[in-house]
This record gives C-alpha cells, sequence and structure tokens, in this order.
C-alpha cells in the first residue's frame, strides 16, 4: 500500500528557482510563448475564482484569531543594542521612550546564541530552535571536500542544461536558489491559521520562504554580481583595475571630463561569461560636474550622494539585469575619485527573489521609493579602505535607516491585526564602525550615543501604534564590545602542532592554501569556532572519532591558557558545541565555539582560513565594534510593553511567544518557551 | 514530480522526523536525501567561492 504522500520535486520550502546570468544574480528571463499562455489563463481562472478565495480567506482569518490574546504583535529588531550602553543612557534620562516603556511594561536582558552572531540569533528568533536544529552556525561553513568556506545561509547552484549555440549558451533549466535556514519561522505557522505577517528584513530570510504573508528579504541578499556587496572606486589615482573587497577602476580624462566604464555582472548567455559594462563620463560644467550615464545626467554635489540610479546590463541575447547604485564623488580637486555603492538588485525589477510575494518589493519601492537591497547594505568596507570617509559612511547609514523606517512606518500603517516584525541594522553597523571613537575628543565621538537617542525615538513611533490590543516587543540580538586585538586560531593550532602546512610552513593564503590536510587535526574558519580534521567526515580527515573526544577536552584545555603579550586572557571560554546544542544539524557545526574576552575577536585573517606568522595581532580597521566573543558578555535587550514573566529570556523564546499571542500551541520541536 | 512511499514507511518518518527535532516529515526527507546527494555532488571552483564572499563585514 503507498501512502498519499507527494514529495513534489518543485516543491521546496527554503528554495526559489530563478533563470539567471551568473555568477551573480542575473537575468529576469523575458518569458517563452508557452508562459505568457499560462499566465493568461492562470489570469483568468484568478479573475473568476477571486470572490470564493476572499470568502474563504475571510473564513480562515477570522477563526484564525478567535483564541487570539493580541490583535496585533510588533516587533522591532534594533540589531547590536547593547544592554549596558541602554542601561546607561536609560539612566541618564537620554533615552525617554525606552525608559516609559521599561516602566509601563518591561525590560529584560535577553539571552543570545553560541556564537552570538546575528544570522544564528535571528534565525533563532524566526524559529524557537537552537542552532542545531535551524543550521545556522555563523557567517560561514565550510566544505567537506575542498576545506573551502561557504556563505552558510544561502546557496546560489549552477543552472541546469544549456545549449551551447556557438559562443552563446541558452541556459534550459533554471538556476536554483536556496536558503539553508532550516526549521520553520512562526510567521509560516501563523500564516496557516489566516493570521497575516508582515516581516522586514529579518536576518537570513534570502531567498524569501512562500507563505502567508508579506516579506523582505534581509542579510545574507547577494548584490547584482552575487557578492554580499563590492563597492566601485573610479579614480584617475590607478593606470588599471585592482579587486579587493571593492574594486578601483581607472577614471581616463577626456576633454574638461573623465570616462570609465561600470562593471556588471557576468553573462552567462556567453561562454567565458564576460562582464556586461555600461560606460559613462563625468563633465565639467560651470565648475561643477555631472554624472552622464545611459542617456541620463545626474549632477555630483559636493559630498552629496546621488539617488539611487537604475543601471541596466544588456546581456549578448538582449536579456537585461537591472540594478541600481549610488554615486558620490569623493575628491574633485587634481585627482579625481568617484565612489559608486554596490550595485543593488533593483527592487521594481529584481533580478533573483527578493520578496514574498515577488511583487512585495516592488510595491514597497513604487510607494515609499528606491531602497537599498543588498544584505549588509551599509558599505563597511568602502570606510575600512578608504574609499568613504566616516561622514560618508553616516549619511548613507541614515539614509537606509531612512528608508527602512518608511517601510516600517507603511506597515503599522497598513496593519490592523497580525505581526509586523521589522529589523534596524544602523544600530549595529554603527557601532561596529565607530567603537574606537568612543571615549576620545574626536567630532564622531558621539556617534554612537546620538544612535542610541535615534533608536529611542525610533521605538517611541513603534509604541504610537501599540494600543492596548497590540504586544510590543524591542529586542536586539546581542550586545557589543571593543575589538582591538584579533586571535588567529589557526596559527595557535599551528604552534600547537595540531595544524601543519606543507614544507613545514609558517604562513598559509587564504582558504588553508598550504595546509598539509594529511597532518593536521584541527583548523579553524569562520568567526564563531573552530573543527577537528575527523576521519570519515572530512574529506582527508585524519583524527579518529573515537579519539575525537580526548581531543577535543586537550584543546579546550590549553587553548583557555593562552595569553597575550601582556599577560590579557583572550579567550574566556572554549565550549564544545555538543555540549550546548542538541538537534538534526549539529554535525555540520564546528566543534567548538570559541568565547573571545571583551577587546578580542578571531583575526581578520584567521575568519578566512589563513594561518598568519603571530597568533595575535592588532585591528588597525575602523571596523572596531564586535561581538564575536564569549555571549555570556554581550546579550540582547529585550523591552515590552506587556509584563514579561520567564525570569531568564532567550532569544528563542520570542516565536513561541507570538504564536501564544495569538492562542496558537507551539510546536514540539520548539525550544523556547512563551514569556508572557 | 512526486515520489511514493510506502505508507508504513511515512509512519516511521514521520516519527523519526518528530524524535529527531525536525519542524516537519519533509524536512527529515530532505536533509536524509541531501547528505547523500552530496557525496557526490560536484563543488563550485574555489575562485568563485572566494567572488561570493566578497563584501561580507565580518572577514577581509
Amino acid at each position: 500500500m503507498l501512502a498519499a504522500v507527494a514529495i513534489t520535486a518543485h516543491y521546496h520550502p527554503h528554495a526559489a528557482q530563478f533563470a539567471y546570468v551568473g555568477p551573480g544574480a542575473g537575468f529576469a528571463f523575458l518569458g517563452s510563448f508557452l508562459t505568457l499562455i499560462a499566465g493568461f489563463f492562470l489570469s483568468v481562472f484568478a479573475l473568476l475564482s477571486w470572490p470564493f478565495r476572499m470568502a474563504w480567506r475571510a473564513v480562515r482569518r477570522r477563526k484564525g484569531y478567535r483564541k487570539a490574546l493580541a490583535r496585533k504583535v510588533i516587533f522591532l529588531g534594533l540589531d547590536g543594542l547593547d544592554p549596558r550602553v541602554t542601561e546607561r543612557l536609560m539612566a541618564e534620562g537620554k533615552l525617554p521612550n525606552l525608559a516609559r516603556l521599561a516602566a509601563e511594561g518591561s525590560y529584560t536582558r535577553l539571552r543570545t546564541t553560541y556564537p552570538a552572531l546575528s544570522p544564528v540569533a535571528w534565525s533563532t528568533f524566526a524559529t524557537g530552535v537552537s542552532p542545531a536544529k535551524h543550521n545556522i552556525f555563523d557567517f560561514l561553513d565550510r566544505s567537506l571536500k575542498s576545506y573551502m568556506p561557504r556563505l552558510s545561509s544561502a546557496r546560489v547552484g549552477q543552472p541546469g542544461r544549456v545549449l551551447r549555440l556557438g559562443r552563446l549558451r541558452i541556459p534550459l533549466g533554471r538556476t536554483p536558489v536556496e536558503l539553508r535556514r532550516k526549521s520553520t519561522p512562526f510567521w509560516k505557522i501563523l500564516g496557516r491559521q489566516g493570521i497575516g505577517c508582515t516581516i522586514l528584513r529579518v536576518p537570513i530570510t534570502f531567498p524569501p520562504e512562500k507563505f502567508d504573508g508579506r516579506l523582505l528579504s534581509a542579510m545574507c541578499t547577494p548584490d547584482l554580481k552575487g557578492t554580499q556587496g563590492s563597492f566601485a572606486q573610479f579614480t584617475t589615482r590607478v593606470e588599471r583595475a585592482t579587486y579587493e573587497n571593492g574594486s578601483r577602476y581607472p577614471l581616463r580624462r577626456e576633454g574638461d571630463g573623465f570616462t570609465g566604464e561600470i562593471e556588471g555582472p557576468g553573462d552567462t548567455f556567453v561562454e567565458g561569461t564576460p562582464r556586461l559594462r555600461i560606460p559613462f563620463r563625468i563633465e565639467r560644467k560651470n565648475g561643477a560636474f555631472e554624472l552622464q550615464v545611459q542617456g541620463r545626467r545626474f549632477p555630483l554635489g559636493p559630498g552629496q550622494y546621488t539617488a539611487w540610479l537604475r543601471l541596466r546590463f544588456r546581456s549578448a541575447i538582449g536579456a537585461t539585469a537591472s540594478g541600481m547604485a549610488r554615486f558620490l564623488a569623493t575628491e574633485a580637486g587634481a585627482e579625481f575619485s568617484l565612489y559608486m555603492t554596490p550595485l543593488n538588485i533593483d527592487p521594481e525589477h529584481p533580478a533573483m527573489p527578493i520578496s514574498h510575494p515577488p511583487y512585495y518589493a516592488a510595491y514597497l519601492a513604487n510607494v515609499l521609493g528606491s531602497y537599498a537591497t543588498v544584505g549588509m547594505a551599509e558599505d563597511t568596507w568602502a570606510l575600512n579602505e578608504g574609499a568613504i570617509d566616516e561622514d560618508a559612511f553616516l549619511r548613507q547609514a541614515w539614509d537606509i535607516y531612512g528608508e527602512r523606517e518608511a517601510m516600517f512606518m507603511n506597515a503599522l500603517e497598513n496593519t490592523r491585526r497580525g505581526v509586523v516584525a521589522c529589523v534596524f541594522d544602523t544600530s549595529d553597523r554603527i557601532q561596529h564602525m565607530f567603537y574606537r571613537r568612543l571615549g576620545t575628543a574626536g567630532p564622531h565621538a558621539g556617534v554612537i550615543e546620538e544612535m542610541y537617542g535615534r533608536m529611542d525615538a525610533l521605538a517611541g513611533k513603534a509604541m504610537a501604534f501599540a494600543d492596548t490590543g497590540t504586544a510590543l516587543f524591542v529586542l536586539s540580538d546581542h550586545g557589543f564590545c571593543a575589538f582591538r586585538r584579533g586571535v588567529n586560531i589557526n596559527a595557535w593550532l599551528r604552534d600547537n602542532g595540531y595544524l601543519h602546512l606543507k614544507h613545514d610552513g609558517r604562513e598559509s593564503g587564504s582558504f588553508f592554501e598550504g595546509v598539509d590536510w594529511k597532518r593536521t587535526r584541527a583548523y579553524a574558519l569562520g568567526l564563531g569556532g573552530f573543527y577537528m580534521n575527523v576521519k570519515g567526515r572530512e574529506a582527508e580527515g585524519i583524527v579518529e572519532a573515537r579519539e575525537a573526544g580526548e581531543l577535543q577536552a586537550e584543546i579546550i584545555r590549553r587553548l583557555g591558557a593562552l595569553r597575550d603579550a601582556d599577560g590579557s586572557v583572550p579567550i574566556r571560554n572554549v565550549y564544545a558545541t555538543a555540549s550546548l546544542y542538541r538537534g538534526p544539524y549539529l554535525e555540520a557545526a564546528p566543534d567548538f565555539i570559541v568565547g573571545y574576552n571583551e577587546g578580542y575577536r578571531c583575526s581578520w585573517e584567521g575568519a578566512v582560513g589563513k594561518v598568519s606568522a603571530e597568533v595575535i595581532e592588532d585591528n588597525h580597521k575602523a571596523w572596531s565594534g564586535d561581538h564575536c566573543v564569549d555571549p555570556v558578555l554581550v546579550p540582547g535587550v529585550l523591552f515590552s510593553n506587556r509584563k514579561i514573566a520567564a525570569g531568564d529570556p532567550g532569544i528563542e523564546d520570542l516565536a513561541p511567544t507570538a504564536l501564544k499571542l495569538f492562542g496558537v500551541e507551539a510546536p514540539a520541536w520548539m525550544e523556547g518557551k512563551a514569556l508572557l | 514530480m512526486t515520489v511514493k512511499i510506502k505508507r508504513e514507511l511515512w509512519v516511521k518518518v514521520t516519527e523519526a522526523a518528530g524524535a529527531g527535532g525536525y519542524s516537519s516529515a519533509e524536512e527529515f526527507i530532505e536533509h536524509v536525501l541531501e547528505r547523500e546527494v552530496a557525496k557526490t555532488a560536484a563543488e563550485q571552483p574555489d575562485e568563485e567561492v572566494a567572488r561570493r564572499l566578497r563584501g561580507l563585514g565580518y572577514i577581509d
């Protein structure tokens, strides 16, 4: 007897499939004739069935809210808002709205995940489960075959079959884009009960999952090139293009101006995927500069970003990929330099899915104007690399904040009942980039405190929407610390005989270039932890499973004894991940999670599998605050207009709380407990 | 495309999914199949993997 169970090949709760021009994001494929015919009949069917569907939906919704304890639930996520700073500023009377929320409702510190990283913690917020059940343990995970790092949250696969016509390559299949976060977010469970949710920029929601509600993707959404956000600088200071985290391209002097080329995604319709390019010209007119691109002209005012400019890249077969960028002239003297933000996916013509339903991204752009879509939208690397200065970074960060606030307010104004959840990254990015200014006398010494004030004002705006039938939660996923010194765990493993380089070298390139796996028992990758090289698990593993426990205990003991040159303790705790979590994805987790002390973090080089000469090095970057430390040091905050009953709330408790407020029982797999 | 399995097996799959901490039987089945497929699946070139990570603020 066969079960009436069908697992459809196309049914994939975490996957979306789009034709694309990659390897970056690509072209929304202009449909075939068959698609048009199918679309026509579907439209007719949708039109005829509309009254019945609306009636059914109304019945479902009425049923869904019958047991609800609240009509509306608002989650305002302020990424990285630190409890110590928040409590101090509240005590000083500088956060009046949050203080009122605490006085009239509740305030508590919020336990975060191990490690204390946004993709991990917000995934736990969404699902109510630990990382071992949602599969996100870090920004990065690794290939067990090649030891190469990969983005842990999403995979863009290769196109299926390809028809070759000379140099042209026509994809016959679709390219899978897959969300790697597992388990089920609370908004999907509520959607099944007819309770509508609007989910704005909650991290690790790319590609967007189908559910009965609206969602705009966030952290780890790529740019049009398929990277996590590559800025460009066009400058007369270089002769040839150079590529680092951002790229520098030459500007050529021509007449009373300059010319250059914007490099876009690769054209996967052509053998070798050559980069698509758009030429542009900068012209001096009456002492001012003007950007001319694709037949349009835009003033380049001193110190002023342009609006979002749409850039259409045309492939060899005529399909187009639409991106958006903002430009800023950063010097206009003897030398000229023009900064361009990463090429964001255009929300009005998304080359990849960035919202659910797909038209929601376009709706927001039409109603509110264009907005940043790339996952980490604030261009921290441009500031790190000196392509923009601190003031330009702040203008950009606050512009993005303005876009987000407009979306949040739009959702609040249009939601009579259901859930609105929105996460703001501004609080995280500004602390990352300006922590070194805290306590100084410089012009940016007050930037972080000012940011806390603006987050308080935002909380005040959200409070205005919270009537007696509304439960409001203002929360952060983690706090913040200084990042002054970086620890290269790979270098420590080398010095202690756990990692070996070929030819007995001392340093390796990125991604373990030069590591002798046949003699290596442990290796580090990512921000939160590191791994043992286990036989039968890693391709070149040498640690026998029966020896792994003993080796792990030995490494934990020895690494905990690490001391900095001045005697400071860089690492407070080293956790065996299996002792923290239970779940089906534990096998993908780092074997160790490192609890760094305040002031320390894993080093920039160690995070990408590089073995440096020194174990501990200074951090010289503008990126000077971080939270990749012992999670005990960086809890988040939780405010609510309701009384929170739980004594030690954790971020896993918010999902079951949302369910309880709508009278929905938390499923057995959820680990969090309702807070109310 | 649909895949049919015996009802008896489906019952066991559902029980195993619940006991394992999965949020659905489909998630359990996908995980099991992914693990098997990963053993033989081709990997993307190293330089392509590295390129896609560019711009992630937390790493150099």
